[in-house]
C-alpha cells in the first residue's frame, strides 16, 4: 500500500472523487487533507467538478416496449350531423285478439242455427228463395226429373206392388211443380232419355210422359228435389186420364238431398252434423274437467 | 434474456441510456435515435444477454454508437456553438453547475463518456472499461485528466478555450 504525501496526494484525491478507494486509503487520505490545507483546497475544486445526477426522461421510452403497451391512437369522433332524421318509429301493430272457447262456441252455434233453420225450410219446400235458382242454371245441373201427373200423393203409387216399374237413372229431367196450381207442371229440360223395355202396356216411358206434360206457363217456383228411384204406373186402365203418376228416382239426387244451401254455397249436412257433435263433446268434456277440479 | 427481461431493461435502463447519450451529444433527437438503436440491438441479441448484463450491454452499444455519431457529425459546427454557450454562461456568472455542464462539452468523446458513466452511472473503473473497450488504468488515467480539465476550467474556463 503506498502512503499519502504531496507528491501523489491528488491522485489519491482524484481515486476518492470516483470512490475508488477503499476504507482504509479513504480514512488516510482524509487525515492527510486534514493536516494539509493545500489538499483540502484541492479536494473541494475535485469534488466540484463531480457530475450531479440528475433525472432526465426519454421521450420515446414508450416506443422501446415490444408486445407490451400498445400505442393507442384515440379515434376521432365525427358526429353525423342530420342525425336526427334517421331515427324511426314503428307503427303500431293491430292488437292480436286471441280466440277463446266461449267465442269459438258462440260461432259453431251460430253456424249450426243458420244450418238447422237452412234444413227445415228445405223440408218445408216451399220458402227457397227464388234468387238461388234460375231457369237456364237449374235446367243443366239439377239431374233430378220428377213427373207428377194430378197424383195426390206418391204413396198411393209407391205402395203399390203391382205397379210396373221403369228405369230413370239416365234420364236428367226437372219440373218444377207449381205451388199455387199443383195441378200444373213445369217442364225446364229432357236429356237423354232413353226408355227402356217397357213391360207392360200400362207402362208409360218418361217420353211419352213428358210429351203429356202441360206446357210451361213462365212461373217459377221453388222444387224440393226428390230422389225417386223409379217411375211408377199404377196398373189402371188406358183412359183414366187423371191417375197418371211419373216419377223420376236418381241415385245423384239422394246424395243432393242430403246438402244445404247456405247462401250461395251447397254444404253437406252431415259433415255439420258431424262437427257440431265434436264441438260440443269437447265443450262438454272441458266443462266435466273444470267441474271435476 | 426473456421478453419480460427486456421490458424490464426498458423500465430501468432507458432513462439513463438517453441521459447518457444526450449529456454528450447535447442533441435530443439523435440521442433519441442512439437510444433506440441500443435497445434495438439489446432485442436482437436478447437471447444472448443475461438479465444482470443487460444495462452494461445498453451502456457499450450505446457508447460506440455514440463515438460513431460524433465521428461522423460536423464537429466544428457543434465546437462553435459550445464555444459560443461557454463564453455567455461565464459572462453571465451562471451557477457553477452550469458551468460544469458546458465543461463538459470541452472533453473529448472518450473522456466525458467516462466521467458521465462515472458520476451518473457509478460504474467503477473496470466496468467503465468493458464498456468502453478500454483497460482499467486507461480508464482511471483518462478520467483523471478528465477531472483535471474540468477543475481547470471551473478555475478559468478562457485558459482552458
Amino acid at each position: 500500500m503506498q502512503n499519502i504525501s504531496l507528491h501523489n496526494y491528488q491522485d489519491f484525491l482524484l481515486r476518492y472523487i470516483d470512490g475508488e478507494l477503499d476504507l482504509r486509503e479513504t480514512e488516510d487520505l482524509l487525515a492527510f487533507v486534514a493536516l494539509h490545507p493545500e489538499a483540502q483546497e484541492e479536494l473541494e475544486l475535485l469534488q466540484s467538478t463531480k457530475l450531479d445526477i440528475e433525472t432526465i426522461t426519454c421521450p420515446s421510452k414508450a416506443l422501446l416496449y415490444k408486445n407490451i403497451f400498445p400505442v393507442i391512437v384515440e379515434p376521432t369522433t365525427i358526429v353525423y350531423p342530420n342525425k336526427q332524421k334517421l331515427f324511426k318509429k314503428e307503427k303500431e301493430k293491430a292488437p292480436v285478439v286471441l280466440l277463446k272457447w266461449w267465442a269459438v262456441a258462440a260461432a259453431a252455434v251460430f253456424l249450426f242455427m243458420m244450418v238447422r233453420y237452412g234444413m227445415l225450410d228445405q223440408k218445408a219446400g216451399s220458402t227457397v228463395s227464388k234468387n238461388s235458382i234460375s231457369k237456364n242454371k237449374n235446367a243443366k245441373e239439377s239431374p233430378i226429373a220428377v213427373v207428377k201427373n194430378n197424383v195426390p200423393t206418391n204413396n198411393s203409387t209407391t205402395n203399390n206392388p203391382d205397379a210396373n216399374t221403369v228405369s230413370m237413372a239416365a234420364a236428367k229431367v226437372e219440373i218444377r211443380q207449381n205451388g199455387i196450381s199443383k195441378n200444373t207442371l213445369e217442364y225446364r229440360t229432357v236429356q237423354n232419355i232413353e226408355p227402356t223395355t217397357i213391360p207392360t202396356a200400362s207402362t208409360v216411358t218418361a217420353r211419352e210422359t213428358i210429351q203429356n206434360i202441360p206446357s210451361y206457363n213462365g212461373d217459377i217456383i221453388d222444387v224440393k228435389p226428390t230422389v225417386i228411384a223409379e217411375i211408377t204406373v199404377p196398373s189402371m186402365p188406358e183412359n183414366d186420364e187423371t191417375t197418371e203418376t211419373i216419377e223420376t228416382i236418381d241415385t245423384e239426387a239422394a246424395s243432393s238431398n242430403r246438402s244445404v244451401m247456405v247462401g250461395a254455397f251447397e254444404i253437406d249436412k252431415d259433415k255439420f252434423r258431424g262437427l257440431f257433435r265434436k264441438a260440443n263433446a269437447l265443450f262438454k268434456n272441458k266443462e266435466n274437467n273444470k267441474n271435476e277440479k | 434474456m426473456t421478453e419480460k427481461d427486456y421490458n424490464e431493461s426498458v423500465l430501468l435502463y432507458a432513462d439513463n441510456v438517453y441521459r447518457f447519450i444526450v449529456k454528450n451529444l447535447r442533441h435530443t433527437e439523435d440521442a433519441e435515435d442512439i437510444v433506440q438503436s441500443a435497445f434495438e440491438k439489446l432485442w436482437i441479441h436478447k437471447d444472448n444477454v443475461e438479465p444482470l448484463k443487460a444495462k452494461s450491454y445498453l451502456f457499450t452499444v450505446a457508447y460506440h454508437l455514440l463515438i460513431d455519431h460524433t465521428r461522423k457529425a460536423n464537429r466544428i459546427t457543434l465546437q462553435e456553438s459550445f464555444e459560443n454557450d461557454t463564453q455567455t454562461a461565464y459572462q453571465e456568472n451562471k451557477a457553477l453547475k452550469k458551468v460544469l455542464h458546458d465543461a463538459l462539452a470541452t472533453l473529448n468523446e472518450t473522456q466525458r463518456s467516462l466521467v458521465l458513466l462515472k458520476d451518473y452511472e457509478g460504474y467503477s473503473y473496470e466496468e467503465i472499461g468493458e464498456i468502453t473497450k478500454l483497460t482499467t488504468d486507461q480508464v482511471r488515467v483518462y478520467l483523471h485528466r478528465a477531472r483535471l480539465k474540468l477543475r481547470s476550467y471551473l478555475i478559468s474556463p478562457q485558459q482552458v478555450l
